[in-house]
């Protein structure tokens, strides 16, 4: 083995290798603090926080060995007395005065002789800047006692303890200043120094006065046993925070372990790329007298290498050390979401917004705690996407982690048990010695300033630089010839520009996407084609733009930009936009304005045409023109290509944008102007998205305006449109509608941070290309260079401006981009293949299946796809006979059909796939809507139509415990191909009586998937989630569905780590249903990518041999099964293809419930009309099976297992040419997988290990055997720690196997625990399991409740308030379909989320509660948080509204407030409320009886508006029926 | 687009034809007027497929923009369906009266429910276009100096004229009967294409600058011959498109004589006097008060029973070869395939107006013409055959007859022209040139339509010429 090879071991990531690249890698974790509020040391805080994080471990992650962890970590005061204590033992010197001395950990290269020469420049540069080296101690580690892992141990570093002095009368933050010089200067020399071989092992953990950093890469258990300082009972400190890590790959790295040096967090940042190349941009405009000429040292302020947590540490530290407080630096960095919210106080919106003019939002979820020694807090980010709960105690001790339970507290003791709330702050002063609550601490922050004097004397508004200039009218010349120049099509208008204004949203479109990637295209494209939007999966979740809109904003401040580092009432001298589209008017006025100071410098973006060179010579000339610009004191640049004319041709707007920016940042200058477009070219959602991705802070789409007004003019658009401005207004709101959901999708939910965030991939792009324009993005497949960018542009320009003999019939080509024309672009589904295909299935014709197979893989895949650019390698192999082969029977065991839900689809498509599935042996899914549960049991003919994969989707719609337990498999939706990152919709005509029993909803109300699973933010719940569903039916392999972008490999390392048995891996083609067509054009990326880049991952984690890998998109011949296969896959979905051999014939109308094939429908006239037979499929599959054995029988493979990753037997067809995919290079696909680590599996060839054997349920089925067998009552008293996670559910499998549907009579089981529950208390706690806590517990209590009864309630001897404190964590009761729970204290956000049909009773809730709820019934007996009952489609809510302000709390889209006058609700609430007393002997609820009456007048119940009138019909037939 | 649940609420209704009685007595087209509404729903009727099967290769042969002008239509806006319709089709008139329609065979809806009229919307765009005044010539803006000569001006050849004449060539179409047109003017009757509409195209495209030369026999032998040689060397390329007019004969005993006629020569005699005279020169063959028998079930038979009618026939038979088609699809024909069904089309609805029974006899073959002894015909004795033309003993019938019209399709093109070129034929005798190229063993001579591909559709034909005008702008261009 070569010295390269062991290299990853040694120095954290190995190199960029094919599809893998390091950079990809997330992390999530747990993380804690425990503190003394007075701020006196003890070591008892050390024990405590070892205890935190060893109780954390389930939070963090390990790889392939037990016994290496992702990284561990704690961060304390500096223990003075046990420093001088060290000091004088190595270095017999007594420490200066505290304040005066820092010290800091020091990862150090392993090489003796380089570790000597990092000391020495250490050393040096301590004393070029003056201060004193006191010594280096080498930190005493046990890394066998602390049974550390053979991978941890090799890339281990050496780890030392520097030891500096401040020079003499040097006061505490100079010194502070200086350590921070020091440490970046050797940093940057030593870890860019290319002659060190273990340059990136150099790593300062800290270096401060204040606080230090122990942290490696260890599980949480190990870094008290590893570090003995840590253990040494003289090490005392009154505050330690600690983490653990889970990271999505097992790479050691050890510097990337948290805590950082300031801080340490628990999420992820989404919009990292845009935030760094921000800094860097501002590196051109910050100054600060307290570093002054020596400001250049720090730069760059976040080191290349640095993980998203790490670069929000170095910008921490960097506004902290220039004189910002920590406080106020995290309310920079991650801003509450004031721009909505009115309920919040002016000065706190005023420092918000002012701020805003200075930096973006670090978006993304987290909880971020830190700490500089003389504070510590933590802040969640605006939406609470991470969970954060704490105890204060009488004794002033302050215990706040990612859960409850993990230190043990005498009950008694507890003085408070609180949460952090969206966007909220939690601070203690240790000066002070008391906690600061968020309104005080950052009333006193806003206050400092008369930050709204500030912005009232310099905001400048659109309004306020109205000008008289001449505006352009949209009744203009040459409409259609500048639209063919800038690409419009026919479709153009009809699928996009006509339906956004009219719908005022994304327009909607079925069947995915078949048609040719961009850069297969044999037709010119634009160029926004060429790019895919990513999305968030796993580790960080999607938002609902909608629901969620209280979060959302587009508002920004553009233009030139102040010092970050200052605080002065002119850096709020920028324009705020409301949006980022102008109206012609709106950039007239900025084009003319000349307002104090502030001018606008055009730039003519279009060039001669029929010069030589003349693209490359115009984007050299814009870009110096831009700068020159900012020379000469422009504030504002637009970039314009009004001039197009026959002899002008433009640039692509995104072409220019991206070079201009980018050349604006590395020049250090982009903060100092404003960049807005005016452009012919960008008109959808997905245009507008990529130019303020890549830098436009405005965009004026004048065309799109022009043309929807031509067409308005036209009467296309009906009555509507009046003037030219009712238009602009409408194409706007669509926009905006638009690009809030796209920036959703990837969890980022302000357009501020978004703004160059880059949040793209490009498929097919030359790297020419991309360091030109698009620096930082990924294009793994090279390709299309800017000679064919210059192509496309001027044959499009000829398709406006003819070059002769123009007799054109003016009308807009239809290139067939969204349904087939002849002659038009490429398409998988054409006439031929859906034809020969239906013929093959129906008839079982071997002639026309190969006649399909062939039209398919020669042409339709071939110009389409990468897969069609490949082909088999038989060169080196021995054919065998056909007989070897292994049979079809057995190849379609491998194969399943697509999760279409019943639903999407009827009812008979639905039972003729899982029939067929069935007698293939094959498996076919449920999709999110639940199942019949009479198809669970077999047919009278031996058919069966029980789906084997049972889908767990967001809506989790009948997801119940004898759900779970009838499958095979489980199937987590992450994402799917045609809509990643977005939820779905199905619209209240298609929910008839049938699909809403199965739903748990109201026929005629429609239902909403919310975007996120609210139980899966980041890594550490996928896992949870993955354990809860393994408790619920430990037969079943659990299986995560995700869809192909770049980083997918890395995403499932760290979901195989999360002890997932199955993955899949979808590529971005497919789609069965409805989505918005901006996601089923340009969101996700082929499967060849990602199969291959998860296939290579996984190997070189040593992770692949523990997962099954699923692939699927656009999958139809034995062919692409091959090839699948030989990328990394063992199973093969099929969805397309078999509706179609169903009947299905690419309507594309899925969205509109008008299928007249009766497949994507639920009219029972048109479900008539539906004439497929299961046979049809079988005959399908196995025909493709059988094209498969062929493949294999030439390429000498027996079994499919000998197939899997065999890459060599793959090679790029060079037989495949046209004049773009030329350049195309697939090496990167076809790199095959490294082995990294001995013995590496490269199929899945052994089990996870899930720890069931671990479950206190284990225990309970023991205890309960009687009730289980025999339906006997049984009582069972146990005590419960948070480590006992999912308690309830394996027990609640149990009686659901015996007892089927109905389960048991109420109250059977009874099981009362004692302390703090762990995780997913009681999920989908069968009916006739009651479990009652005393105590707490922690996030998921009741998720997916099916028919059990869950109390909560605080210890009997608890001193606080339960009313007021904090019981259960987030999202509670998430898809509960019946049962009961009551809870005696406040739960947290997200209560009853997707409720269907649970009643609960609670004394307070934090945000989002009700979300999208749809039946049962909900009372709140306390205050809500905000956005209450967003999506809320049906049940009842109850609140007691004391205040009359929970109005306030409201999103009323769906719902509306009613007095309580009915006598049936009195009723029914004063029942429910009886009960809550009854089991938790609440006083609240006492006294609300007790004042019956006049408690009444209090309560206000929601009633979703959908739900009342289905309610009211009914009862009007029901009525007419009695009447009859 | 359009209504999505329009296919759900309206039945197809296809535009009726005048009533038998009223259409018999006179030449003139079949069709009823456009009505504006009840097309708009028809349009609504389309599904906008994802796949639009109509313009599949099942379906139109000029790739018609279909559900984008069904939309159009559906709307109100026929200028932009004209536009849109103008866009893949030279010459939608023509195809909207006499097409079979194979769009309408392949369109989705027909999966279940009777399609789309399309048809009818197709012709209903262009003659609302004329008389909107809407279609108005297109004279290019500059020429080329290129020559291109085009022998034949059936829809072949005036869509490669009209394509080249667009492209900034010089044509010159060269057509050896009197009229232009080819077998637009002479091969179908004036009741199912109005010669007017015919001259009203010709007479546009002579507008955007082709020049016609009619009775010029290129290569020919009568008084009306052009030599070749000359014609060729004049010009920079030369399109064939002299149709497959070679027809098919029925070659059993006693064929000799009067009495039996080509479909052809009694079509072409009765327009051609029509025109001229209004059939008052009595140069034609006429069926008036005459037993007649038409071989052969397709549309040019049809004509030929629709004429015979006009003219006073008798009686009136047709025979055909094949047994009678069921009402459904048969399995082995499935959509999109063109459906092999049974139809009723407007000379059998005559007939049985006139005599009450629809005029086909199925599964008949031909034995032998039986004639008196002064070679007087008298009729034709047939046999039965069954589904794979095998006699079936014991089953002949004489049918009496003074007139019988072969109507049994034709063999290829005639060879004279060919022989003088020297260009080579393919196995069916056609000219030989592959699809797309169309350039034959001459380069620079290009052949499309019937006389490239066989018999066909004008659909087809007006394709050929269309891709022709194609491949000879390239050889132009890039010689």
């Amino acid at each position: 083995m070569t010295n390269e090879a062991l290299y990853p071991l040694k120095f954290g990531y190995p190199q960029k290798t094919g599809l893998y690249d390091p950079a990809n890698e997330k992390d999530s974790c747990g993380v804690g603090f425990v503190a003394d509020i007075k701020g006196r040391p003890s070591h008892q805080i050390m024990l405590d926080a070892y205890h935190i994080n060893s109780r954390m471990d389930h939070r963090g992650g390990c790889g392939f060995e037990a016994n290496t962890g992702d990284g561990a970590g704690i961060l304390m005061a500096l223990p003075h007395s046990f420093f001088a204590a060290v000091a004088r033992k190595e270095f017999d010197v007594e420490l200066p005065a505290a304040g005066s001395y820092a010290v800091g950990n020091i990862f150090l290269p392993q090489d003796p002789a380089e570790r000597e020469h990092c000391r020495q420049t250490i050393n040096s540069t301590i004393s070029a800047e003056g201060q004193r080296l006191i010594g280096w101690r080498e930190v005493p580690v046990d890394p066998d006692g602390a049974d550390v892992g053979p991978a941890a141990r090799m890339a281990q570093p050496r780890i030392e303890q520097l030891f500096i002095a401040a020079s003499e009368g040097m006061d505490r933050d100079t010194f502070e200043r200086t350590l921070y010089i020091i440490r970046k200067r050797f940093t940057h020399k030593l870890r860019g120094d290319r002659n060190l071989q273990e340059a990136k092992m150099l790593y300062a953990c800290s270096l401060s006065t204040k606080v230090i950093v122990y942290k490696g890469m260890l599980t949480p258990g190990q870094l008290f046993p590893f570090y003995q300082d840590l253990t040494n009972t003289n090490f005392e400190t009154h505050l330690a925070m600690v983490h653990s890590r889970f990271s999505t790959n097992t790479f050691p790295s050890w510097d990337r372990a948290q805590p950082n040096r300031f801080m340490s967090h628990n999420g992820e940042i989404n919009t990292l790329r845009g935030n760094v190349n921000q800094m860097v941009a501002r590196e051109g405009t910050v100054k600060s007298e307290l570093f002054g000429q020596k400001m250049a040292e720090l730069f760059p302020v976040i080191d290349s290498d640095c993980s998203d947590s790490g670069s929000f540490d170095a910008v921490l530290e960097f506004m902290l050390l220039s004189g910002r407080s920590l406080q106020e630096s995290v309310m920079m960095m991650i801003p509450e979401a004031w721009q909505s919210d009115t309920n919040m106080s002016q000065d706190k919106r005023d420092f918000y917004e002012f701020h805003s003019a200075l930096m973006e939002p670090w978006d993304g979820p987290a909880s971020i705690v830190f700490s500089d020694g003389d504070y510590i807090g933590a802040v969640l980010d605006r939406n609470g996407l991470r969970p954060s709960r704490y105890y204060v105690t009488h004794d002033d001790k302050v215990i706040m982690a990612s859960e409850v339970g993990v230190l043990e507290v005498n009950p008694a003791n507890v003085k408070l048990k609180g949460r952090l709330q969206p966007g909220k702050m939690f601070l203690l002063d240790f000066e002070q010695g008391r906690l600061i609550p968020d309104e005080e601490l950052k009333q006193a922050i806003s206050s400092r300033r008369p930050y709204g004097q500030w912005l009232q004397n310099q905001k400048i508004t659109l309004e306020q630089i109205a000008t008289t200039a001449a505006a352009h009218s949209l009744d203009a010349d040459n409409v259609l010839a500048r639209m063919q120049a800038f690409g419009y099509t026919t479709e153009t208008m009809q699928f996009m520009l006509l339906p956004l204004v009219t719908e005022a949203r994304d327009p909607l479109g079925s069947m995915g996407n078949d048609s040719a990637l961009a850069c297969l295209s044999d037709k010119p494209r634009m160029i926004y084609d060429y790019f895919k939007q990513l999305f968030a999966q796993i580790t960080n979740p999607a938002i609902d733009s909608i629901r969620e809109e209280v979060v959302m904003s587009l508002e920004c401040f553009i233009g030139p930009e102040g010092n970050l580092l200052d605080t002065t009432e002119t850096q709020a001298h920028r324009l705020s936009l409301k949006h980022p589209i102008l109206s012609n008017r709106e950039l007239a006025d900025i084009r003319a304005m000349d307002f104090r100071g502030m001018r606008t410098q055009v730039i003519d973006i279009t060039y001669q045409a029929g010069t030589e060179n003349g693209y490359r010579q115009a984007l050299d000339r814009i870009c110096s023109e831009a700068l020159q610009a900012i020379q000469d004191g422009y504030s504002f640049i637009i970039l314009s290509d009004r001039n197009i004319a026959a002899d002008r041709i433009p640039l692509s707007a995104l072409v220019a944008c991206g070079a201009v920016h980018h050349h604006l940042i590395s020049k250090h200058q982009r903060t100092r102007i404003g960049l807005v477009i005016e452009t012919g070219e960008a008109r959808e959602v997905h245009h507008h998205c990529l130019l303020t991705g890549y830098g436009a802070d405005a965009i004026n789409p004048y065309l799109a305006f022009e043309a929807l007004w031509q067409a308005s003019l036209d009467g296309l658009l009906g009555d509507g449109y009046q003037t030219e401005d009712d238009l602009v207004y409408a194409y706007k709101k669509g926009v905006a509608k638009g690009m809030l959901k796209v920036m959703a999708k990837m969890g980022i939910s302000t357009l501020h941070s978004y703004k160059g965030a880059q949040i793209f991939e490009a498929v097919g792009l030359a790297d020419e290309i991309i360091k030109r324009c698009f620096v930082g993005t990924a294009s793994r497949v090279q390709g299309v260079s800017f000679a064919v960018l210059i192509e496309e542009t001027e044959r499009r320009h000829r398709l406006g401006y003819p070059l002769a003999n123009a007799n054109l019939i003016p009308v807009l080509n239809n290139p067939g981009d969204f349904h087939w024309r002849s002659g038009g672009e490429n398409h998988m589904w054409d006439p031929s293949s859906i034809f020969n295909l239906q013929v093959a299935a129906r008839n079982n014709s071997v002639d026309a299946y190969k006649t399909f197979a062939r039209h398919t893989n020669e042409q339709t895949t071939r110009a389409c796809t990468f897969r069609g650019l490949l082909k088999f390698r038989k060169d080196s192999v021995a054919a065998i006979p056909l007989d070897q082969v292994e049979p079809a029977s057995a190849i379609v065991k491998r194969f399943a059909t697509g999760a279409m839900s019943l639903g999407s689809i009827s009812t008979e498509t639905h039972e003729s796939l899982a029939i067929a599935m069935n007698r293939m042996g094959g498996k076919s899914n449920t999709g999110e809507g639940g199942e019949d549960p009479s198809r669970f049991s077999p047919m009278a003919n031996g058919d069966s139509k029980r789906s084997a994969i049972k889908q767990v989707a967001s809506g989790r719609f009948g997801v119940t415990i004898w759900y779970l337990n009838n499958a095979d498999e489980l199937q987590i939706k992450i994402a799917q191909g045609a809509k990643p990152g977005e939820g779905g919709e199905l619209p209240g005509g298609k929910v008839d009586e049938y699909i809403a029993k199965i739903r748990h909803s109201t026929p005629g109300v429609g239902l909403i998937s919310p975007p996120p699973h609210h139980d899966i933010y980041s890594i550490e719940d996928i896992a949870q989630l993955i354990h809860d569903l393994k408790n619920a039916n430990r037969e079943a392999r659990i299986s995560v569905k995700l869809v192909s972008e770049i980083g997918v490999g890395t995403i499932a390392a760290g979901v195989t780590k999360a002890k997932t048995d199955h993955l899949v891996i979808a590529g971005h083609d497919g789609g069965t249903g409805a989505s918005p067509l901006t996601s089923i054009k340009h969101a996700g990326l082929p499967w060849e990518l990602g199969i291959a880049e998860t296939h290579q991952t996984l190997v070189m984690n040593n992770l692949r041999s523990r997962v099954v890998l699923q692939t699927d998109g656009q999958l139809k011949t034995g062919r692409d099964v091959a090839i699948a296969a030989l990328l990394g896959a063992e199973e093969f979905g099929f969805a397309t293809a078999p509706l179609i051999t169903l009947g299905c014939i690419m309507m594309r109308k899925c969205h509109l419930n008008t299928c007249p094939v009766g497949i994507a429908t639920q009219d029972p006239e048109l479900r008539k009309k539906f004439r497929g037979k299961p046979e049809h499929v079988v005959n399908y599959l196995f025909m493709v099976a059988e094209e498969m054995r062929e493949i294999m029988a030439e390429l000498g493979l027996r079994t499919v297992n000998e197939m899997i990753g065999r890459v060599d037997l793959l090679q790029t067809d060079k037989a495949v040419k046209h004049w773009k995919a030329d350049g195309l290079d697939l090496q990167a696909i076809l790199a095959p997988a490294q082995k990294v680590f001995p013995n590496t599996g490269v199929y899945c060839t052994q089990s996870q290990d899930h720890g069931l054997d671990k479950a206190l349920d284990n225990r309970l089925i023991k205890l309960a055997a009687k009730a289980i067998s025999n339906g006997e009552k049984v009582n069972i008293e146990l005590p419960v720690l948070n480590i006992n996670r999912v308690v309830g559910t394996m027990l609640s499998s149990a009686v659901a196997k015996r007892w089927q549907q109905e389960m048991l009579p109420e109250d059977t089981i009874n099981i009362k625990l004692n302390g703090s529950a762990g995780q997913s208390l009681g999920a989908w706690l069968a009916k006739g399991i009651t479990l009652t806590v005393e105590g707490d517990a922690n996030d998921y209590v009741g998720k997916g409740l099916s028919g059990g009864k869950i109390v909560i309630y605080p210890p009997k001897n608890s001193s606080f308030k339960a009313e007021e404190n904090i019981i259960a964590g987030n999202v509670n009761l998430y898809g509960a379909t019946s049962g009961e729970a009551y809870i005696r204290g406040i739960a947290a956000e997200r209560f009853a989320v997707r409720n269907s049909g649970a009643t609960a009773v609670v004394e307070g809730i934090g945000d989002h509660g009700c979300e999208y709820m749809t039946g049962g019934c909900v009372v709140i007996l306390g205050k809500t948080g905000r956005n209450f009952g967003a999506g809320m489609s049906g049940g009842i809510a109850y609140v007691w509204d004391r205040d009359q302000d929970f109005n306030k709390q409201c999103n009323m889209d769906t719902f509306e407030l009613e007095a309580l006058h009915e006598q049936a609700d009195i009723d029914q609430l004063k029942e429910l409320i009886s009960r809550h007393l009854h089991y938790t002997e609440s006083s609240v609820a006492q006294q609300l009886l007790d004042n019956w009456k006049q408690s009444i007048q209090q309560f206000v119940k929601v009633m979703p508006t959908d739900y009342k009138r289905v309610l009211a019909e009914r009862a009007a037939s029901a009525e007419q029926a009695v009447a009859v | 687009m359009g209504k999505p649940t329009g296919f759900k609420e309206f039945e197809r209704r296809a535009e009726p034809y005048r009533a038998p009685a009223e259409r018999l007595l006179d030449y003139k087209e079949i069709y009823t007027e456009h009505d504006e509404s009840h097309l708009a729903t028809q349009g609504a009727r389309c599904m906008d497929c994802g796949v639009p099967f109509c313009q599949s290769e099942n379906g139109c042969p000029v790739y018609n923009l279909i559900p984008e002008w069904n939309d159009l239509v559906y709307k109100g806006y026929w200028r932009e369906a004209l536009d849109r319709l103008h866009k893949t089709n030279n010459f939608p008139e023509f195809t909207g009266r006499v097409c079979p329609a194979p769009c309408e065979g392949a369109c989705v809806l027909g999966i279940s429910n009777p399609p789309v009229t399309i048809k009818n919307i197709e012709n209903a765009i262009i003659d609302k276009g004329f008389e909107n005044g809407w279609v108005v010539p297109h004279i290019p803006s500059t020429r080329t100096g290129r020559k291109v000569a085009v022998i034949g001006s059936g829809p072949a050849g005036l869509a490669a004229a009209a394509q080249l004449n667009q492209a900034g060539h010089e044509v010159t179409v060269y057509e050896r009967e009197d009229r232009i047109g080819g077998l637009l003017m002479y091969g179908i009757p004036n009741m199912k294409l109005d010669k007017e509409v015919v001259e009203r195209r010709v007479k546009l495209l002579a507008a955007e600058g082709v020049k016609f030369v009619v009775n010029a026999d290129v290569g020919g032998q009568g008084p009306h011959a052009i030599a070749i040689d000359k014609l060729l060397a004049g010009v920079d390329a030369l399109c064939l498109a002299t149709g497959a007019t070679t027809a098919r004969d029925l070659k059993i005993p006693n064929r000799d004589g009067d009495g039996i006629h080509f479909a052809m020569e009694f079509l072409t005699a009765n327009t051609r006097s029509l025109l001229d005279s209004g059939l008052k020169n009595a140069d034609f063959i006429s069926a008036r008060d005459k037993n007649v028998i038409v071989i052969g079930g397709g549309d040019t038979g049809t004509d030929c029973i629709a004429t015979s009618l006009r003219h006073g026939c008798k009686s009136l038979v047709n025979f055909e070869i094949m047994p009678r088609p069921s009402v459904d699809r048969p399995a082995d024909n499935p959509w999109p395939l063109w459906p092999k069904i049974y139809r009723e089309d407007y000379g059998h609805t005559e007939a049985a107006h006139r005599f009450g029974k629809d005029p086909r006899e199925y599964s008949l073959s031909g034995k032998e013409f039986i004639r008196d002894a002064q070679g007087k015909l008298l009729g034709i004795n047939t046999v039965e055959v069954d589904s794979k033309f095998q006699e079936i003993p014991g089953t002949v019938k004489f049918w009496e007859a003074e007139l019988i019209l072969l109507s049994m399709g034709f063999l290829g093109p005639e060879h004279y022209l060919s022989n003088a070129l020297g260009i080579e034929l393919d196995q069916r005798s056609n000219y030989k040139a592959e699809y797309r190229s169309f350039q034959t063993s001459n380069p620079k001579v290009f052949a499309a339509g019937d006389c490239r591909r066989g018999q066909s559709l004008v659909v087809r034909a007006i394709d050929e010429g269309r891709l022709v005008a194609e491949a000879i702008n390239h050889y132009l261009l890039t010689e």
